[in-house]
């Protein structure tokens, strides 16, 4: 290892120092807050899960375990939740209400400013169907992000359904329309329209389909379509938030994650990109057991700092730090620091040179009762802290 | 929020990507193929010119709302962008290209040394192309002109994007398989396709309108 390397972190990971961790600790505080307040409950899924073959297709961070078993770095959470409610919830049938704030890990190529850590908050609803849970879930993202202090504008929140774009290629065979679907989950509109071209689709429904997916938003009909938009109005309902029509339609969403069945939604911001994505996924969950319908969503935490940040937002101040200069009776330092922790003040013995963004106010100590402050008056210690909150 | 901006790659297509955008109504009055300038105002939409493997990277970044490269450079680059309208014109394909009858040689040499050397500027497509059909080989990477590889002994194929195949027969290569055809793509980044759907809606309408009456 050279010198170079044993000091910086390995490609794709860095150090967050304290005045971007202060930032974070604020914004995950909030989240942690909303979470609770709708009934979801914390865990922690382990840092580690079982590898899998096709690593480089899912971009998963994986190496071999000291049992020679391949082991990855979880990729995202969703799927973590989803293996322990199989497993340990496997005999309770009721509602889940699960949350969690944690990091996941992706690959990344070299040299494309890509993070290869990143900071996930989200919740899962396991068990919970129909247009209500769809709705009821699809407003708390809206009001994490909004409590969080980020403005929510008309398009910041895009709502699809991997159904009716389904069912946009209704015509084409079961095979034709999966690798149609494939195409679109990878973004590739022109081609998935090619493929169901050559497949026979009717010119028509071939109109109608490209029309919904490049289409001025919202531009979609059919039952399926109607019963998106009346989903994101219930979800308006619980959220009403302070924009009148928050959440567009859009049929040309289509996550590159492949277990979702059905609603899907992301919040976007002009400068940080995408910041939240969810979704229902009624079959991941049988993959480890008994099938149960889910949906849930997970905020990049990063990224909405990163929004946050670029909206001017700065967290609210914290108490001032009293740095306390020691005066030659250590004993009469250390209670004169007491008697301020006592009275409600924040102390720190001699000096803090990384602040990261907080009030410092400075004192020196006189005896174990009162402190001289750098304008040379003096203050009762005990007093000191009501004074300042004043 | 700032205008639209589009991203053209400079290079074989830019005549003709140009000439779309003029179609369609864009004022690109200011740019001038091999010019200086590379950011230029275009009325609604601003247009910067790159080259065309960055142009994957300046959309997939969100650097640029909308770009005009080559499918060619999204195979090669693998960006996450949204592929919106085959345009159909830039058409070449991605080849496996080796002198003719070395075939013989090839499969004797696979034989007794076990792997086969492929010159090519496009890696990730040729180690694609050649681990789904199980073939091993070691990918030599050029910066250009992989047609020479065979002549001078780098390497007994090449991997390579041919439009004509005219250098090709010029060096005394024969195509022995394709690999992928590719033309002009408009491309946007995923989250200001649906944030600005409404602007860019109209851009992919007229594009496509304009694909299909050529």
């Amino acid at each position: 290892m050279n010198q170079q390397s044993a000091i910086r972190p390995p490609r794709g990971f860095r150090d967050i120092l304290p005045t971007e961790a202060r930032e974070l600790g604020v914004i995950e505080q909030t989240l942690a807050e909303v979470f609770a307040d709708s009934g979801f409950t914390p865990l922690h899924p382990p840092l580690l899960e079982y590898g899998a073959a096709d690593s480089a297709k899912r971009r998963r961070i994986q190496f071999l375990d000291s049992d020679g078993s391949l082991v990855a770095l979880r990729p995202d959470l969703t799927t973590s939740v989803a293996r322990l409610v199989g497993g340990r919830y496997r005999d309770m049938t009721g509602v889940l209400r699960l949350s969690y704030i944690a990091p996941v890990f992706r690959e990344e190529p070299a040299m494309s400013g890509g993070s290869r850590e990143v900071l996930q908050a989200g919740v899962e609803l396991i068990g919970g169907d129909g247009a209500l849970a769809d709705a009821e879930i699809l407003a708390l993202l809206v009001e994490s992000l909004a409590r969080c202090g980020l403005p929510i504008c008309e398009s910041t929140v895009q709502v699809g359904n991997i159904q009716l774009v389904s069912g946009l290629f209704a015509a084409l065979t079961e095979a034709a329309r999966f690798e149609v679907v494939d195409a679109l989950r990878q973004g590739d509109i022109a081609g998935g329209l090619r493929r169901a071209r050559e497949a026979g689709m009717p010119l028509d429904e071939l109109e109608r389909a490209g029309r919904a997916l490049t289409g001025v938003e919202g531009d979609t009909d059919g039952a399926e379509a109607r019963e998106l938009c009346r989903v994101i109005e219930l979800a308006r309902e619980r959220w009403p938030g302070n924009v009148e029509r928050w959440g567009v339609p859009n049929a040309a969403l289509v996550p590159a994650l492949p277990y979702y069945t059905g609603i899907v939604f992301e919040a976007i911001h002009p400068d940080a990109g995408v910041i939240a994505s969810g979704g229902r996924y009624d079959l991941l969950i049988g993959a480890f057991g008994t099938p149960r319908p889910a949906i849930g969503f997970a905020i990049d935490v990063l990224q909405l700092h990163r929004a946050l940040f670029a909206d001017a937002w700065r967290p609210r101040r914290q108490r001032p730090l009293l740095l306390l200069r020691a005066s030659a009776d250590e004993r009469a330092t250390m209670r004169c620091a007491a008697a301020l922790s006592a009275g409600g003040m924040a102390v720190a013995l001699g000096d803090v040179a990384e602040r990261a963004g907080r009030a410092v106010i400075e004192a020196e100590v006189i005896d174990e009762r009162r402190v001289k402050l750098a304008d040379g008056r003096v203050a009762e210690a005990r007093a000191l802290g009501a004074e300042i909150d004043s | 929020m700032r205008p639209l901006r589009f991203a053209l790659a400079q290079g074989l297509l830019l005549n003709e990507a140009l000439a779309a955008l003029r179609a369609i109504g864009v004022d690109v009055s200011g740019v001038t193929p091999g010019g200086r300038r590379l950011v230029v105002d275009g009325g609604d939409i601003e247009l910067v010119l790159a080259r065309p493997s960055d142009i994957a990277t300046y959309v997939e970044r969100g650097a640029a709302d909308l770009a005009i490269v080559g499918k060619d450079v999204l195979l090669e680059t693998g960006a996450r962008v949204m592929e919106l309208v085959d345009l159909g014109f830039g058409a070449c394909r991605f080849v496996v290209a080796a002198p003719p009858g070395v075939m013989e040689r090839s499969l004797d040499e696979y034989r007794h040394l076990g792997t086969l050397e492929v010159a090519t500027k496009y890696p990730n497509v040729a180690e694609r192309h050649f681990r789904a059909r199980d073939i091993a080989v070691e990918i030599v990477k050029v910066a250009g002109s992989a047609e020479v590889a065979p002549l001078v002994g780098l390497a007994d194929w090449i991997v390579d994007l041919v439009a004509t195949g005219n250098t090709l027969r010029a060096n005394g290569l024969a195509v022995v398989e394709e690999i992928a055809s590719s033309t002009a793509r408009l491309v946007a980044n995923p989250a200001a396709y649906h944030l600005r759907r409404r602007e860019i809606a109209p851009v992919v309408e007229r594009l496509a309108a304009w694909a299909a009456a050529r």
